[in-house]
């Protein structure tokens, strides 16, 4: 170190640290900076809170951990002390050493290399190295190898158990003066000082000899050798390959249901989530998996293009956002990184979708709040970086390969809880559904996505171009050979019905889509000109024939709503009444020389027509003619119920009433006009009094909403603290804590 | 990005361009595992099935190679689900395995314990299955082979059949290639066939399948049951068997409801087969009554349920089937492939026609309007007196006069359903009209006449669907149809696609009535044809007659 003096504290250190050094640490650690910290004293003391410390622990490497720990056990030291205890090469130690000074972990103090205080306490519980003590301060490190030796086999075991066991355990037994003494294992080696005694009757094994157990370091096994991932070779093409088509597919099929979804929204759970049968039936869409569709559900909600919102009903469902428009208009390569990005940082576990939960057995469903966890977003891209720093032409071997990663996690982030495993191998289920890898391996443009450089510019290549022609057959099918341009595909859909989907799409003519093209106002020439325009080849002669026929039948069958009908055989009489001066009242339409309709109802259409002098009939469903004979009307005599009972109700609540009103009138009279005993011991007194004689008395009494009332009590019983009185107010017994009880006064008897 | 000929859809079809450069080299990869679906003009489809992806394993290619031809061919990056799943499915196969063992006879042997554990406690299975020899094998009781197969194919872990075959009582049956040669794809369905074991060949109408189970008796050199739809085919197989190899006329017996003889080789009907006496089928013997080394069945399509149950027990046989189509109205493409055995074999038609082994051929549909009486009566008629009032409207014999008018000269048949109808067309144009009752003999000598161009026009009824040799019948005219029969309508062509001797396109005309469930009907006829390339032209039945 070049620096003449060492700094004497960690504030002091930072002071000197260069503005490049003071960045990085605050980037490293983020909760340092909010609020903004006034000096680098308080920066220092931030720094070593425990909540902070904890944190920028859980990014520390397995590595990096046993280090600190190193520097806990052996206290202050030289570089050169704690690359000796530290099972690992020296060159690494060293860069472990740099990262940790540059978290703010440790510091070059005036005795050497100093932990952070706090840093002991956070070492133990998940992800612990090597569950060493600190070194006794009067350690000598020759005579521990010779007390180890000297030590009986029996003491021998039970320390190596006691090592092995986290170093700290409970006995009895007190140190004898003599290793000869000594009446059982524990004894001697307490007596041999190989543990130490702590208050409450905990052994512990001193760091020093943990040390010594372990060959000199504080781990026997090396903590710098990184575990491998299993690999297998792969064509990086293929891998590219592979990958972009399960990126397109995850794309073309959200937009998919999302479309479908725009016109059929699935329900909201009230629980927020979406519905078991909403889901089976997207799966069943989209031709895949339930869980590949909850994936695909999840990615589209963390991405804003799916939210909750009013259907046309007013109930609250899942519905495509604002944002889905402008994405859906965007190209497939950008589409997909919008996709990619979103599940790259949510918190969302869509893999836990359809299983159970653990504590109550309910199953849970996609889309519900619960299913996020904090690690998600994090497990997920540093799965993708160790994917990625493998080389071209490797990928994850297929069994051997999801345990590999999990390993290589639980190293590189060994504070992590266990259930991390898990969250792994969904990682990579995930990211081979969504074409974030191929094959298991990280393709080109996903490293530019974990890099935030322009991955939709290198995936374009790989996806299949949009084209705008289809190649139409005479079995009545029209095949899309590549994703079509949307505008096409939208007219398309509505012409034809959908037969395959995938890089291309198979289209097929039947009556029933032709029939609906005519039903959304296209018309038979339309239709020819459009079938003309897209196709490369020839159109075939049943297709024409087919828009034809299907023209020809179309709208030959007429359907409206009217609310009556006239009908003569009298031909000139209908002509005379449609050429009332007055028929225009009556809303006619002539549909055939004897037919007559009108939009009027009948009880309104009667009298108009009687006013102008036709004598009309009235006909039934059937035919049959109704005679008009005005309907007698009557009402039902209304009920009444007897009048006695409410009569008591009344009487009952008065009464209620009354007690209340005169028990708070009594509560007035007796509001002191001298303070009323308020002391405990007052209280007490009083009220035992009260008890014994028994005489009324108010009380005022803190509720349990906090606000103090009024009582007029006769008390009972006072005893372990509680009051046990008759409530003039609720006229019954209760029960009221003495403490609560504010002040006490005898009420004037009348 | 590649720029294959093969688009692969998620759905688990492939998109085939036709006239992309390198779509033949395609066709013939990807041929081994996909099955093709439909062949129209630009595109075809073909289908990956878990049958012929254990199909192609059997025939020993891996996924390995499966993942390649799709990865090598595809336009577009192929969707990962499905490569997972076609190594899945390959890898399902033959991981339990029929075996012969040298004491124990028919044994069920396992590379995989667990699976062997599962199909042990499957309910299907059971009773199949013998004594446990070791933890790995099983007896099978040797009646079983067929059913044991069926069932293990249901429970998704077909087993490969490695017990063999019998020879058979050998025979020896030479081809007598004189003034003809074996064509190509002939030669390349037997050898499939017998490398395969047992299977299906499909080849167009009129494309020599016939042929090719002469081949396939040359190859096997043993007796053969050949069994055929009815009497009229039966004598056709005989004769063409005498034309094309060494057999003699003594050593072909015919097997039917006139004639039981059994010869080295024996052409036996599936009506006879299938004819039962108190309740029991009466000449099952047949099958025991010689160690038959091969048995072909002659349009499997049509092979009657019995059949398939008769067929169960002989799996220790070579089978060969044979068809137009695999398509099967009743759905049971499945028992087709588990007992007779996977197809070995398939061409497109328009590949044969390009070839010129088979005629091309015109479809031309004709629409009739029915008049306004008939209209009226349709539409007031029951459901299921329908399809009859449409098949039958006068309409249709006029359009079919003047098309046997137009055609006159040209050896013609005019084809129907309805037997009223043929008889007034019958006698409207003075023809000969052959259906049910007409006896072998008539029919024979009709059928002669007309082969020998000494009569040009024939009406027929569904008795002539299938197997009639007519050579030189260059017109049909079918009237009316077995309601919507995708075979019926490719079997009816296949009457027209023997090729010509001078070479001229055949015509298929189908008439049928507007606006009925008849025309419904005739759409999905055609869908197989179409599918298979064949564009159907529609005129109006006025336009015509104009």
């Amino acid at each position: 170190m070049a620096a003449p003096t060492p700094p004497r504290t960690l504030a002091d250190q930072l002071r000197r640290w260069s503005d490049e050094q003071v960045a990085a640490l605050l980037r490293e650690r983020p909760d340092l900076v909010s609020p903004t910290p006034q000096d680098s004293a308080q920066l220092a003391s931030r720094a070593a809170v425990r909540s902070s410390l904890l944190r920028a622990m859980d990014g520390l490497t397995r590595l990096e951990l046993a280090v600190l720990e190193a520097l806990v056990v052996v206290g202050p030291c030289s570089p050169d002390e704690l690359e000796d205890v530290v099972n690992a090469e020296p060159a690494a130690v060293r860069d472990a050493v740099e990262r940790l000074t540059g978290l703010a972990l440790a510091w070059s103090s005036p005795e050497g290399l100093r932990a952070l205080t706090g840093v002991a306490d956070g070492l133990t519980g998940t992800g612990a190295i090597g569950r060493l003590r600190p070194r006794s301060p009067d350690a000598d490190a020759g005579g521990v190898a010779t007390r180890l030796e000297a030590a009986s086999d029996g003491a021998r075991a039970l320390l190596d158990h006691l090592d092995r066991a986290g170093g700290e355990g409970t006995s009895a037994a007190r140190t004898p003066v003599a290793p000869e003494d000594a009446t059982s294992p524990v004894e001697e080696l307490l007596a041999r000082r190989l543990v130490v005694a702590k208050p409450g009757g905990v052994v512990v094994v001193p760091g020093e000899v943990s040390l010594a157990l372990r060959g000199g370091t504080t781990t026997a096994e090396p903590v710098d050798a990184v575990p491998a991932l299993a690999t297998s070779r792969r064509e990086p093409s293929l891998v590219a390959r592979a990958a972009a088509g399960a990126a397109f597919e995850a794309v073309r099929r959200t937009e998919l249901l999302l479309d479908h979804w725009s016109t059929l929204p699935p329900a909201a759970l009230r629980s927020g989530g979406l519905g078991v049968r909403d889901l089976k039936a997207a799966a069943g869409l989209l031709h895949v998996a339930e869980g590949e569709a909850a994936l695909l559900v999840e990615v589209a909600a963390a991405a804003g293009l799916l939210a909750t919102g009013p259907d046309l009903d007013g109930d609250l469902a899942w519905l495509p956002t604002d944002a889905y428009d402008t994405w859906s208009a965007r190209g497939f390569a950008e589409r997909w990184v919008t996709l990619a990005a979103a599940w790259l940082d949510t918190t969302r576990l869509p893999s836990l979708a359809g299983s159970k939960d653990r504590r109550s057995g309910k199953g849970l469903n996609a889309l519900a709040p619960e299913l996020s966890s904090i690690y998600a977003a994090e497990t997920r891209r540093m799965t993708l970086e160790v994917l990625a720093e493998l080389p071209e032409g490797e990928v994850l071997a297929a069994g051997t390969g999801v345990p590999s990663v999990v390993d290589r996690l639980a190293w590189l982030r060994p504070r992590r809880p266990a259930s991390r495993g898990e969250l792994v191998a969904w990682s990579l289920d995930e990211s081979a559904m969504l074409g974030a890898t191929g094959l298991g391996a990280v393709p080109a443009y996903t490293r530019a996505l974990l890099a935030g450089s322009d991955a939709a510019a290198a995936l374009a290549p790989l996806l299949p171009e949009p084209v705008d022609h289809v190649l139409l057959q005479a079995d009545l099918t029209a095949v899309a050979p590549g994703p079509l341009e949307s505008s096409l595909a939208a007219r398309l859909h509505a012409v034809a019905d959908v037969d395959s989907r995938g890089g291309a799409t198979v289209y097929r003519f039947t009556d029933d889509s032709v029939r609906r093209a005519l039903d959304l106002g296209w018309t038979a020439a339309e239709v020819h000109d459009f079938v003309g325009s897209v196709s490369r080849t020839p159109v075939p002669q049943p297709l024409t024939y087919l828009v034809d026929d299907v023209a020809r039948r179309f709208g030959t069958l007429r359907v409206g709503a009217v609310e009556a009908f006239l009908r003569s055989d009298d031909e000139t009489a209908l002509t005379e009444l449609m050429h009332h001066p007055k028929a225009s009242s009556l809303e006619l339409r002539r549909l055939a020389p004897t037919v007559l309709v009108s939009t009027l109802p009948v009880d309104l259409l009667l009298p108009r027509l009687r006013d102008l002098g036709a004598a009309p009939v009235v006909e039934g469903a059937d035919g049959s003619v109704h005679i008009a004979r005005p309907d007698r009307q009557r009402a039902r005599v209304p009920r009444t119920r007897p009048a006695g009972l409410s009569a008591a109700k009344a009487a009952a609540h008065l009464t209620a009433v009354v007690t209340a009103i005169r028990a708070g009138d009594k509560a007035a009279a007796a509001r002191p006009s001298q303070a009323p005993a308020s002391s405990p011991a007052e209280v007490l007194a009083t009220l035992r009094e009260a008890a014994q004689a028994r005489r009324t008395v108010w009380i005022g009494y803190v509720d349990n909403a906090g606000s103090t009332v009024e009582r007029v009590i006769d008390p009972v019983a006072v005893e372990g603290g509680q009051l046990r009185a008759f409530d003039h107010r609720t006229d019954d017994e209760r029960v009221y804590a003495v403490h609560r009880i504010t002040g006490v006064r005898a009420v004037q008897a009348g | 990005m590649s720029n294959g000929p093969l688009i692969v859809q998620s759905d688990k079809t492939l998109l085939l361009e036709v006239d992309h450069p390198s779509a033949q080299d395609c066709r013939k990869a990807i041929a081994p595992f996909a099955e093709l679906e439909r062949s129209p003009e630009h595109i075809h489809t073909y289908r990956l099935t878990n049958l012929g992806l254990w199909n192609a394993r059997a025939a020993g290619h891996d996924a390995e190679q499966v993942i390649d031809a799709l990865l090598t061919y595809s336009r577009y990056a192929v969707p990962h689900a499905l490569l997972v799943d076609v190594a899945e499915t390959m890898a399902r196969f033959g991981r339990l395995r029929l075996e012969k063992h040298p004491t124990h006879g028919l044994v069920l042997v396992s590379s995989d314990r667990p699976v062997l554990e599962e199909v042990l406690r499957a309910k299907k299975v059971a009773g199949m299955l013998g004594n446990r020899i070791d933890d790995d094998t099983v007896v099978v009781h040797g009646s079983e082979r067929g059913n044991l197969k069926q069932a293990l194919l249901k429970l998704g872990w077909p087993a490969e059949d490695l017990a063999g075959y019998v020879d058979g009582e050998a025979h020896a049956i030479g081809l007598r290639e004189e003034g003809w040669a074996l064509r190509d794809y002939q030669r390349e369905a037997a050898e499939s066939f017998w490398h395969g074991g047992s299977g299906v060949v499909v080849l167009p109408c009129g494309a020599g399948k016939t042929i090719v189970g002469a081949a396939a008796m040359a190859t096997a050199q043993a007796t053969t049951l050949i069994l055929v739809t009815n009497t009229v085919s039966a004598r056709q197989w005989k004769d063409e068997l005498l034309r094309r190899t060494d057999l003699t006329e003594d050593e072909i017996g015919e097997y039917s409801g006139a004639v039981k003889e059994i010869r080295p080789v024996t052409i036996a009907t599936y009506q006879v087969m299938t004819t039962r006496r108190k309740g029991a089928y009466a000449h099952l013997e047949l099958f025991d009554a010689r160690d038959w080394g091969l048995i072909i069945y002659d349009e499997v399509h049509l092979l009657p349920a019995p059949i398939f149950r008769m067929t169960a027990d002989l799996q220790a046989r070579r089978r060969l089937g044979l068809t137009a189509t695999l398509v099967r109205e009743d759905g049971r493409e499945g028992d087709v492939f588990s007992l007779i055995g996977p197809k070995r074999y398939d061409a497109p038609w328009k590949d044969i026609e390009a070839q010129g082994w088979i005629a091309p051929a015109d479809c031309i549909e004709v629409r009739v309007t029915l008049d306004e009486g008939e209209r009226i009566a349709y539409a007031t008629a029951e459901p299921e007196e329908r399809y009859r009032l449409a098949s039958c409207t006068p309409a249709k014999t006029t359009v079919a006069e003047a098309l046997v008018a137009r055609h006159r000269g040209e050896p013609t048949l005019v084809i129907g359903q309805y037997l009223d109808q043929l008889d007034e067309i019958g006698a409207d144009l003075d023809a000969p009209v052959i259906k049910g009752d007409t006896t072998v003999k008539e029919r024979q000598r009709l059928f002669d006449a007309f082969r020998a161009g000494e009569i040009s026009l024939l009406v027929v009824s569904k008795v002539a669907n299938f197997s009639i040799d007519l050579p030189e019948a260059a017109v049909a005219i079918q009237v009316s149809g077995s309601f919507g029969s995708r075979q019926e309508e490719a079997q009816r062509l296949g009457r027209l696609l023997r090729p010509k001797a001078d070479g001229r396109a055949a015509r298929f005309y189908a008439v049928v009535a507007r606006d009925t469930v008849d025309a419904e009907f005739a759409q999905h006829r055609q869908r197989f044809l179409a599918e298979q390339g064949y564009a159907y032209t529609i005129t109006d039945a006025d336009e015509l007659l104009a």
